[in-house]
Parts: C-alpha cells; sequence; structure tokens
C-alpha cells in the first residue's frame, strides 16, 4: 500500500491548499452583500421563473447508457491486461459481449433515443403578455446597490 | 508469451524502487519532497499556459496580448491571481451553500492528484535512495486517471446545481451529459493502450514505448485510438471546440456563472491544470512519456528525458491553444452525435480489432469484416432513429403558428 502514500500526500496537499486560499479570501476580501448580488444572475433580467426542476428525458437516458457501457469498459480493462494468456477464449468472449450491448445499443439508436435534432416544433412561449415590458423585465440597480422598483 | 506475463508481474511488484525496502523517516521525506515540487510545477505550468494560452491566441488575432506585468507579461496570471483574492465572495441567496462550497474541492482535487501516475522522467537518486521521477506508480495507474477524471464530473455538475440558478443548471446538466459520453470514448481509447501493454501501471506503459519511436502506441495502435482520445479528452476537458458547458452567448458562463472571487478562481486554475493533466496523459499513453526519439540508452542525465517529455507536452498544449483560436463551438447535437454514434463505437470495433490481430492476422481481418458490416448497420439504425424523431415533432403542431 506504500505506493499510494504520495497519493495521500498530494490529496492533503491540495486539501490545504484550497482551504488555505478559502480561508486568505474570506480575510482578505470585502463583505458587503445586497439584495441584487445574492440575486441569482441573469445579465439583469429579474427571474420570473424558478430554474427547472424537470430537464428533457436524454439526458437520463444518455446516463442510463452511459452505465452500461461503463460497465463494459469495466470488464474490459481486466481482460485487456491478461488477454496474452486468455488468447483466442477471450476474443470470442469479449466479442460476444460486445455484440451483447451493441445489439441493445443499436436498438436505443433506431428509436431516437441518442437523437437530439434541432427542436422542429415551436413550444407555446407563456411570458410573451403585453404587461412584459423593460419596465418589468430589466432591473435597476442605484449607485449603492439597491433595486429600484420599476415606475 | 507467458515469459512476459512473468515480467510484467514482477514490475507491478517492484513499482517505485524507492518503497523496495519498506518506509521509513528518509523515505517519508523524499516523498514530501517530491509532492512539493509536483505540487509547485503544476502551478508554474497552470500559470504558464494560461499566459501562454492568452498569447497565443491574441498573436493569431493579431493583438498583442499581456504585455504588461512581468517580462512580456508573463506574470499576468498571478497579478490576476492576486487580485481575485481581494475581490467580494457571493453566496447567492438561493444557493445550496453546503454544497455551493464544496463543488470547487471536487473540481480541484482530482485536477491535483490526475498528476501524480504521469512519469516525468528516468530514475534518480535523491540521498543514496533510487527513485523514480514520477509522484506516484500505484498498480492501478490507469484507473487512477479514469476515476480522478470521473471524479470531476462532480464538480461541474454539483456547482450547477447548487447555484439554484438557471443558466448553471442548464450548463452543468449538458456538462454531465458531455463528459459521461465522452468518458466512454476515452476509457474505451485508453483500453487499447492497456491491451498491446498488458498492464495499468504507467511506467511499464512507458517503458514498453521506450525502445524506439516506432514503439510509440500512436504508431503501434495505429493512429486511431490516438485520434479518438484526442477528441474524447477535448471534450472531457471542456475546451473549444466543445466548450459548450460555458457557451457565453446561451448560458451566460455555464456552471460557474454564480461563483465569483477565489471560488471562481479554483475552477478556472482546474480547468487549466486539467489541460496540462490530460496532455502530459496523453504524452505517456500515446508518444512514449520521457523517452526520446531515438533507441533508449539508459538516459545519461535525469533530465534530458524530462526536456523530451516537456517537448511533447507543449505539442499538445499548442493543439489546445489552436483549437480554441480555429473552430467555432459544436452545436449541441452535433456533439452528442460525435460522441455516441461515431466515437464510441468506432473505439471499440479498433479495440476489437487490435485483440485480434495480436492473437493472429486473419482473426483480425475477420473481426474487421464484421466490423464493418456492423458499421453500416449502424448507419441505417442512425437513419430510421432521425425519422423516427421526425414522425414525432411533424405530429405535434406548431403552436406559435396556430396561435
Amino acid at each position: 500500500m506504500s505506493e499510494y502514500l504520495p497519493i495521500l500526500t498530494m490529496l492533503v496537499l491540495a486539501l490545504v491548499f484550497a482551504a488555505g486560499s478559502f480561508l486568505a479570501s474570506a480575510l482578505l476580501a470585502p463583505r458587503k452583500p445586497t439584495a441584487a448580488k445574492s440575486a441569482p444572475y441573469e445579465c439583469g433580467i429579474v427571474p420570473d421563473k424558478e430554474p427547472a426542476e424537470r430537464f428533457p428525458v436524454r439526458f437520463y437516458l444518455v446516463a442510463m447508457i452511459f452505465i452500461i457501457f461503463d460497465i463494459e469498459i469495466i470488464f474490459l480493462y481486466p481482460w485487456a491486461v491478461i488477454f496474452r494468456q486468455l488468447e483466442l477464449f477471450g476474443l470470442i468472449e469479449m466479442v460476444v459481449f460486445a455484440l451483447a450491448v451493441f445489439v441493445s445499443f443499436i436498438y436505443l439508436i433506431s428509436n431516437g433515443a441518442l437523437d437530439w435534432g434541432p427542436a422542429r416544433r415551436t413550444l407555446a412561449t407563456t411570458s410573451l403578455t403585453p404587461g412584459r415590458t423593460t419596465d418589468s423585465t430589466v432591473r435597476r440597480i442605484s449607485r449603492t446597490g439597491e433595486t429600484i422598483e420599476a415606475a | 508469451m507467458y515469459s512476459k506475463r512473468e515480467a510484467v508481474g514482477s514490475v507491478t511488484l517492484a513499482g517505485d524502487p524507492l518503497f523496495g525496502g519498506g518506509v521509513d523517516g528518509a523515505v517519508v521525506l523524499i516523498v514530501l519532497l517530491k509532492t512539493g515540487v509536483a505540487f509547485a510545477a503544476l502551478m508554474v505550468s497552470v500559470l504558464f499556459m494560461v499566459w501562454f494560452e492568452r498569447k497565443v491566441v491574441s498573436d493569431m488575432q493579431n493583438r498583442i496580448g499581456p504585455n504588461r506585468a512581468g517580462p512580456w507579461g508573463t506574470l499576468q496570471t498571478l497579478a490576476d491571481g492576486i487580485k481575485l483574492f481581494f475581490k467580494e465572495d457571493l453566496l447567492p441567496e438561493q444557493a445550496d451553500r453546503r454544497i455551493f462550497r464544496l463543488a470547487p474541492y471536487l473540481s480541484i482535487v482530482p485536477a491535483f492528484l490526475a498528476f501524480a501516475v504521469v512519469p516525468l522522467g528516468g530514475v534518480i537518486t535523491i540521498a543514496g535512495r533510487e527513485t523514480r521521477l514520477q509522484l506516484a506508480d500505484p498498480p492501478v495507474g490507469i484507473l487512477f486517471l479514469l476515476a480522478m477524471s470521473s471524479v470531476a464530473v462532480y464538480g461541474v455538475m454539483l456547482a450547477g446545481w447548487s447555484s439554484g440558478s438557471k443558466y448553471p443548471l442548464l450548463g452543468s446538466v449538458r456538462a454531465s451529459a458531455q463528459m459521461v459520453s465522452y468518458e466512454a470514448a476515452l476509457g474505451l481509447s485508453m483500453a487499447a493502450v492497456v491491451l498491446v501493454t498488458g498492464s495499468l501501471l504507467t511506467s511499464d506503459i512507458v517503458s514498453e514505448q521506450s525502445r524506439s519511436i516506432v514503439d510509440w502506441n500512436l504508431f503501434r495502435l495505429g493512429f486511431l485510438p490516438f485520434g479518438i482520445f484526442l477528441v474524447a479528452a477535448t471534450a472531457e476537458l471542456n475546451r473549444p471546440p466543445f466548450d459548450l458547458v460555458e457557451a457565453e452567448q446561451e448560458l451566460v458562463g455555464g456552471f460557474h456563472t454564480e461563483y465569483s472571487s477565489l471560488r471562481f478562481a479554483l475552477f478556472f486554475l482546474a480547468e487549466f491544470m486539467s489541460t496540462v493533466t490530460m496532455s502530459a496523459v496523453m504524452v505517456t499513453l500515446f508518444l512514449g512519456g520521457p523517452s526520446g526519439p531515438g533507441p533508449d540508452r539508459g538516459f545519461p542525465g535525469a533530465f534530458l528525458p524530462v526536456f523530451w517529455f516537456l517537448a511533447k507536452l507543449m505539442i499538445f498544449l499548442f493543439i489546445y491553444v489552436w483549437l480554441r483560436a480555429t473552430l467555432p463551438r459544436l452545436r449541441y447535437d452535433q456533439l452528442m452525435d460525435l460522441g455516441w454514434k461515431r466515437l464510441i463505437p468506432l473505439s471499440l470495433f479498433w479495440l476489437l480489432v487490435l485483440a485480434a490481430m495480436i492473437l493472429d492476422r486473419r482473426y483480425g481481418f475477420a473481426v474487421f469484416g464484421a466490423g464493418i458490416l456492423l458499421g453500416l448497420l449502424l448507419l441505417r439504425a442512425v437513419q430510421v432513429g432521425q425519422s423516427a424523431t421526425d414522425d414525432a415533432a411533424g405530429a405535434a403542431p406548431a403552436v406559435r403558428e396556430a396561435g
């Protein structure tokens, strides 16, 4: 296990460096939070929606397919290390395994599971209302940092 | 064939000669010294890389670039870093405070650790103890590299998720999908190197390539794994043209939009450090690490190999800057298509062809032919998939036109 000693010392050094930097920053930096500063940053536009809690299901699909491929890769590494001993048996085993994964991959692809293409339908934009003007969407901030309410 | 396995096995047990005779006080001191030197070298290389990138990009755009702090502006990065210490550190009110604070650590620590297993040179002697110019040589070297590049995904994902803001969330969801997609291609092309070396030790991978330039894995593996690794590594690092994670026009600053002051500085540091580390990994895996272009003459001085290593490293650092100055950003669907529909099947195919070629040329050609047929099947599947998506989209009426 002594081979891992340098990794441990590097881990400690990296943590100390990061923590020390934060400490130095906390001591040196000013701290004058205002409501405008600690609001979510949207380039001066007042956020009118909460951040989305749901995102497209394709991201979940990617995560699931990744797990399948990651497991395949995990099996590939020990196989690659001792491949010269396994010889033909190892090759046939891995070709069969890769084919099994590949068949499911083909099925996914032909279902369009990994197809991100440009969206061809346009979504209804509920935010396009007559009341939505620059007065209601642009945040105006005074010199002292307070938000100025729209007139 | 079997004697080779035993040779590899004995190397696995030996590892770094420093630990051959157990761990005593002197060994611990040498380890601390090496850690300090590696840490300092990494920090200096990051400072250099940031300056180098700004200078080369500005040259390519007919600008001058930083030229005030220090000779040729070399101290500009340091000045920027010191400035960030004095900047206000904002904590957004909607943020998940604990995770918001944790994320920069998860980003910077793997960047430091991954560099530890990269061999920088031959064996040197410090105070009568022989040791490699390599911080650590654990028996799971390659797996350790993969693990660190996976942990770095958490830093990006948690930073965006905990910010409690729209754009960081979108940036981090994109980032994690992108990074896991390209990690698969990265792992598959790395497996090809493990296959021909028969060992997970980075020092074995380097010594296996040290005989002459034709033994470099770049040539031995037939360029393809190297090409895939280069593309996948660029995507894994979120470097242009794969920097959709921080696409300014769409996402403000991406996952670190809400980060300011030193927390931002650490993300920035981690990003450039990962670039240096990933370039070093590419040199190790495919370009023979610290070995020169000729046959290995037993490393006359400890620093000639270091010179070769740095020379090769510079090639990749320049390539990254060059890519940034040249190529426009990919669209998200192009990014995912490139990763899933091209790089992953291609790298798996080439890995199996290489394995078959090691046994017998005939098996190799058989696997190659079968792979071409399956590739055609994949192309057909892509077509079917696209038309299925188009049909689904066409079935829904275009709302804006109707209203």
